[in-house]
């Protein structure tokens, strides 16, 4: 164990400073939100300082609006509604919906528009939850369920149903994904097709006017797709950008008839409210998610129908167009879900942290305690008092209740406010609080005293609204805004973390007694120039999201380069046997990058960002016939076979346990097999299986592995085995625990895995001859085998490739859920956690890594006289510049996410990508700790520790 | 002008000899571009197929017959077999382009398959060709100049310096093709067409640099 350390001191370094650079850089760029599970009771507000409302039939606020039209247009841009004189020039794309510009100037006291800010991540999922739930969802929500993306967090459509309230959705689908059982009614339409414009808007159209005469519903929301389609696709400045607002103008035109019609005292819509709203903007490609105010400026306009009082001029935000009579006033859209909560009566959502906004709320009817002779103008002063009066008791509770949230938040929440920020919100709570229970009494007895206590209320909602505006700044600071300090602390220790690791390799190099660069091969030097150019260039096109969407053919067409690199040296070299295996390699890595694509097609038709591109996939529809079931149970019957020349070959040389290990495997390989067949009901086995339970064989194949590892683990520390030859028995240990780590991987990988694993076999081994014959060559002249980088980038390039050829991709809509409920049938967190990691990571990082000795190992090594206490060393150092590579690329990634944080891709694509990296980069440092230990153990005492102390 | 480069037939040919051919080969290419453009009114962004084409069958008749007037051993080969073995190495050529192409990420499938094809006859023309023609079947040559890269003289140098040049710009011009600015001319294999083509142009240029300067080396070692 003392001459493992002697190495193995810098892995643990490495590893350490590792973990403190991620760890640091992550507390400034992933923002997390831990997700509340409490939700708001009508019960609670007994708890609060304000007025119930008198009637019994209320619950919190005194419901304003009967019923509540919710007409979404997803990506719809402020500049599509608001009149096109607010702006310096009038492009094509204004004043298309004309309707509702008509309507806010003709009836300015009904209708208004709104300029509504989101707040960043603005894609369509995060932007519906956080309208819904009235908080800030953050890229990580914390306690988010695991792989379907239902909210738990309490949020209004929730207390709707809670609240007897019948709610009926047409359109997009991601409104169900998220509220699976919440609706009485549904039509939804698929959305992941961004290039068809009609499906879900021709859905809607087809519903909702229908629907506007039934009397099955309180709340209808309406979420068209169009405009936000027709972004992605052509742009906003394009002819069907504006055929669609046109469409919709037609809509809501119609809509807003019906409406009309049916206002009348008595009639269906005498109390709703039409809302008419985007969940975000858009940039003029289409583009959105990030937090530019193109994305973020969307719209609100909001309808009632009838004649109502306007606000004084204290609570009125508006900008006004004199010429064309249009207001338009501001709204963040943190405030449309306490809002809306409170104009229909139920309680706020629990986690919300918005403020009820005057404007929209003044536009509800039942606000204004309206006599139906409409004789409000005379007595302005008392309605209007009585509005404040009742306004500010809606505060009160409003900001009862995020205060409720902010303590709860700040008690269960590892990452919670600091002290000084808990303590600022807790004095203006108290502040506000006290002035309230005065005002409370004022108004008790108020009775024709106007004149003192309309300042007074005023004054009272001025405080409550600064302590409101104060928890959501400080919120958005919590949760929308970077640390950059921080961010640069972490990437100058992970700087740091490479120039320990290129000093441990020189020192690597030094005991090796060879120096890289005073190397008289010139190829030599030339594979260290190539390989530091492929690691540049792979670490620049990481900058581009471009690359980052492609990175599996980015990788490919790589390792394709160096393959061809290495098929022209062995041309120098006149060698034909690896002139054959370069040729088989670059078949390999072509046939790779057709699983690639495969890959990426499967990606295109699930991920948002991926616009499906055409491809020669289509053509091929794979017919279920036995055919198919052979080739898929080829590629194991094939291992099968591999598994048994290795036995045959293993037991007639070495010690024991490999055997024992390598006869498991196979058997485990029969029960893949088996379980595969049964799965795809060819034959009648899974009658005949039924017995077992479908669970029974994946979690044998898992107990048969956990075994195999313990023992190669445990056994070698107790019986010392005897052989002189090192580089036989590594190349046993290598191949014993390949062989027991690669069952689990090939069941967990489904079908695909076993023909993944066969290919990577195959590279690896035609990547051992290329760098055995290399090793050859060279080392004819100099005695010593001299260390190239180039194989271990290669290697390195495999695994990433592998990663992708699995059908795997760096996003979180890539890990392939179902991989975790192999042997599993209901959900457990850590045991499914574990597999899907296991999936996830298991060829490109654990088979890679335990793999790497392979580069030494090689039995039939051409040259014996290699110096054999030189051995670990090589070893050693492989593990090192393999490690390096992997966090040069990391290091890469963490700093183009620092560049591109205000990309609009940030959220989508650098930040998944970001996480894949940086668990890749710890999971391959501890995995190289672990197959050190592993492969060292053993080493040493053949070569005796002695020789060892020597040498350092 | 044909007669003149059969007179001195040796592999060492002189610097205007290297500086003719390769002005001739260049205008080839733009006498390609030209035509395309203006008799055929094509354009290698919306028609690729076409105007690689027209390119790679003006491009390489030429190269063809510039070339071969630099055989090797002329006493053993006549001009004709030199032609021939210039024929035959480009489907050969074509072909290993497509098949490294392919391996590098070109696009696989039918409706790519024309449009490879005469990529591949182009990079033929460019790489491939002229060597075919000047050593033809000679493995060591081959070998010399493309395994090794240890080209001697400046006829090596002009037929390895290009080649190089077209491959290495063809696989820079590959880069630019995943980036999503969803120009027409990121397709395949517009600019790999263009980074070639390029490559080709640089190497041509280099090749004739170092034309003079051996030149000049052996003037300097006449005079010493």
């Amino acid at each position: 164990m003392w001459g493992w350390w002697r190495f193995g001191k810098w892995t643990v370094l490495i590893m350490f400073l590792h973990i403190i650079a991620i760890l640091i850089f992550t507390k400034g760029f992933l923002l997390t939100r831990t997700e509340l599970p409490h939700s708001s009771h009508c019960s609670d507000l007994s708890q609060s300082p304000c007025h119930s409302s008198p009637s019994s039939s209320s619950c919190w606020t005194k419901p304003a609006v009967d019923r509540l039209i919710i007409i979404v247009l997803d990506a719809l841009r402020f500049d599509f509604v608001a009149p096109s004189s607010f702006f310096e020039e009038k492009q094509p794309w204004m004043d298309k919906l004309k309707v509702l510009q008509r309507m806010a100037s003709e009836n300015p006291s009904s209708a208004k528009i709104f300029k509504a800010i989101a707040d960043p991540p603005t894609t369509s999922l995060q932007r519906l939850k956080g309208l819904t739930t009235g908080a800030l969802p953050t890229f990580i929500d914390v306690g988010n369920s695991f792989g379907a993306p239902a909210i738990v967090e309490d949020n209004f459509i929730n207390q709707l149903i809670q609240n007897g309230k019948r709610v009926v959705m047409m359109g997009d689908d991601t409104w169900t994904q998220l509220f699976p059982n919440h609706f009485n009614k549904s039509y939804p339409y698929p959305s992941f097709n961004v290039k068809d414009l009609n499906t879900v808007d021709n859905g809607c159209i087809e519903h909702l006017l229908p629907s506007l005469y039934q009397q099955d519903w309180d709340v209808l929301i309406a979420h068209f797709l169009g405009v936000d389609h027709a972004g992605h696709i052509h742009g906003v400045d394009s002819t069907p950008m504006i055929e669609k607002l046109e469409q919709y103008n037609a809509v809501l035109e119609k809509v807003i008839k019906e409406l009309q019609n049916q206002s009348g005292p008595g009639k269906l819509h005498e109390n709703s409210l039409l809302l008419v709203m985007g969940d975000h903007g858009q940039t003029l490609n289409g583009d959105h998610g990030g937090g530019s105010p193109e994305e973020v400026e969307t719209s609100i306009f909001a309808m009632s129908f009838k004649d109502l009082p306007s606000l004084p001029s204290e609570f009125d935000s508006s900008s006004c167009e004199p010429s064309k009579n249009i207001c338009i006033s501001s709204i963040p859209q943190l405030d449309f879900a306490v809002t809306v909560s409170s104009l229909l009566g139920v309680p706020f959502p629990f986690g919300s942290i918005g403020r009820v906004n005057p404007e929209l709320y003044a536009l509800a009817v039942c606000t204004w305690n309206l006599d139906d002779d409409k004789t409000w103008n005379n007595q302005d002063q008392t309605k209007l008092e009585e509005w404040l009066q009742n306004y500010a008791n809606v505060l009160c509770i409003n900001s009862w209740q995020v205060k409720r949230y902010i303590d709860v938040y700040s008690a269960s929440s590892v990452i919670g406010f600091s002290s000084e920020d808990l303590f600022r919100i807790s004095d203006l709570y108290s502040k506000a609080d006290e002035n309230w229970s005065y005002t409370k009494n004022l108004s008790s007895y108020k009775n024709g005293s106007s004149n003192t206590s309309l300042p007074v209320l005023k004054r009272q909602i001025v405080a409550y609204s600064n302590f409101l505006s104060y928890v959501a700044e400080l919120a958005r600071s919590k949760w929308t805004e970077f640390n950059l300090k921080m961010m640069g602390t972490g990437i100058g220790i992970m700087l740091l973390s490479l120039y320990c690791h290129t000093l441990a390799i020189k020192k690597l190099n030094k005991s090796y007694g060879v120096s890289l660069l005073s190397s008289r091969d010139s190829g030599i030097s030339f594979g260290l120039m190539l390989t530091f150019f492929m690691v540049l260039i792979r670490a620049g096109s990481l900058l581009s999201n471009s690359y980052i969407l492609k990175e599996g053919k980015a990788a490919n067409f790589l390792l394709a380069t160096t393959g061809i690199m290495t098929l022209r040296y062995s041309f120098m070299k006149n060698k034909m046997l690896i002139e054959v295996s370069a040729a088989i390699f670059l078949l390999l890595t072509f046939i790779f990058r057709i699983a690639i694509e495969v890959g990426l097609y499967k990606q295109a038709a699930t991920s948002q960002f991926m616009s499906s591109s055409s491809s020669w996939m289509l053509g091929i529809s794979i017919s279920q016939s036995l055919w198919t079931y052979m080739a898929e149970i080829m590629p194991i019957l094939a291992l099968i076979v591999l598994g048994y020349f290795l036995y045959k070959s293993i037991s007639s040389c070495c010690w024991g346990i490999p055997k024992y290990v390598i006869m498991g495997t196979i058997l485990c390989y029969f029960l893949v097999a088996l379980h595969w067949i049964s799965e795809s009901n060819i034959l009648d086995l899974a009658h005949f299986l039924k017995g077992f339970g479908k669970n029974c064989i994946p979690r044998t194949v898992y107990a048969i592995t956990l075994v195999q590892l313990s023992l190669l683990a445990i056994v070698p520390m107790f019986c010392k085995e005897e052989t002189s030859n090192c580089r036989g028995s590594l190349f046993v240990k290598m191949m014993s625990i390949l062989s027991a780590c690669s069952s689990t991987i090939i069941i967990l990988q489904g079908k695909q895995g076993a023909l993944v694993a066969l290919g990577s076999l195959l590279a690896g081994y035609c990547m051992m001859r290329l760098q055995g014959i290399e090793q050859h060559t060279v080392s004819g002249t100099a005695g010593i085998s001299i260390l190239d980088p180039l194989p271990v980038l290669q290697w390195s390039l495999l695994a990433v490739c592998l990663l992708f050829a699995s059908g795997h991709w760096c996003a979180f809509d890539g890990l392939r859920y179902g991989a975790a409920f192999v042997g599993f049938d209901e959900f457990i967190l850590i045991p499914q956690a574990i597999l899907l990691t296991i999936d996830t990571f298991g060829f490109s990082h654990i088979l890679s890594v335990f793999g790497l000795p392979l580069f030494v190992a090689f039995p039939s090594s051409f040259n014996q006289t290699e110096h054999k206490s030189l051995f670990p060393i090589k070893l050693f150092w492989i593990f090192m510049v393999y490690g390096l590579i992997t966090a040069i690329t990391a290091a890469a990634t963490i700093l183009c996410v620092t560049i591109q944080r205000r990309h609009l891709m940030v959220w989508g694509l650098f930040a998944p990508k970001f996480v894949f990296d940086v668990v890749g980069l710890i999971l391959t440092d501890l995995l190289i700790f672990v197959a050190s230990i592993y492969y060292f153990n053993g080493l040493e005492d053949r070569i005796g520790n002695a020789e060892l102390r020597r040498l350092w | 002008m044909k007669e003149e480069l059969e007179k001195n037939p040796q592999s060492t040919i002189s610097s205007s000899q290297v500086f003719f051919i390769h002005v001739c080969c260049a205008l080839a290419l733009a006498a390609g571009f030209w035509v395309a453009h203006h008799v055929y009114s094509l354009n290698l962004v919306f028609d690729p197929t076409k105007t690689l084409c027209l390119i790679w069958a003006i491009e390489f008749p030429v190269v063809i017959l510039l070339f071969s007037c630099c055989r090797q051993k002329p006493e053993k080969c006549s001009y004709f077999t030199a032609i021939a073995r210039g024929l035959l190495g480009l489907p050969v050529g074509a072909l290993l382009n497509a098949l490294g192409a392919l391996a590098l990420g070109a696009p696989v499938g039918l409706q790519y398959l024309e449009k490879t094809v005469n990529w591949s006859l182009l990079m033929s023309s460019f790489t491939f060709v002229p060597t075919a023609c000047v050593y033809g079947s000679s493995w060591t040559d081959w070998h010399r100049i493309f395994a090794c890269t240890k080209p001697n003289g400046p006829l090596e140098f002009m037929l390895c310096l290009p080649a190089h040049g077209a491959v290495i710009g063809a696989w820079f011009g590959a880069w630019p093709m995943p980036l999503d600015w969803e120009r027409p001319w990121q397709d395949w294999p517009i600019c790999v067409s263009y980074g070639a083509m390029a490559g080709y142009v640089v190497g041509m240029v280099g090749s004739f640099g170092l034309a003079l300067k051996m030149h000049a080396g052996r003037k300097q070692l006449k005079a010493e």
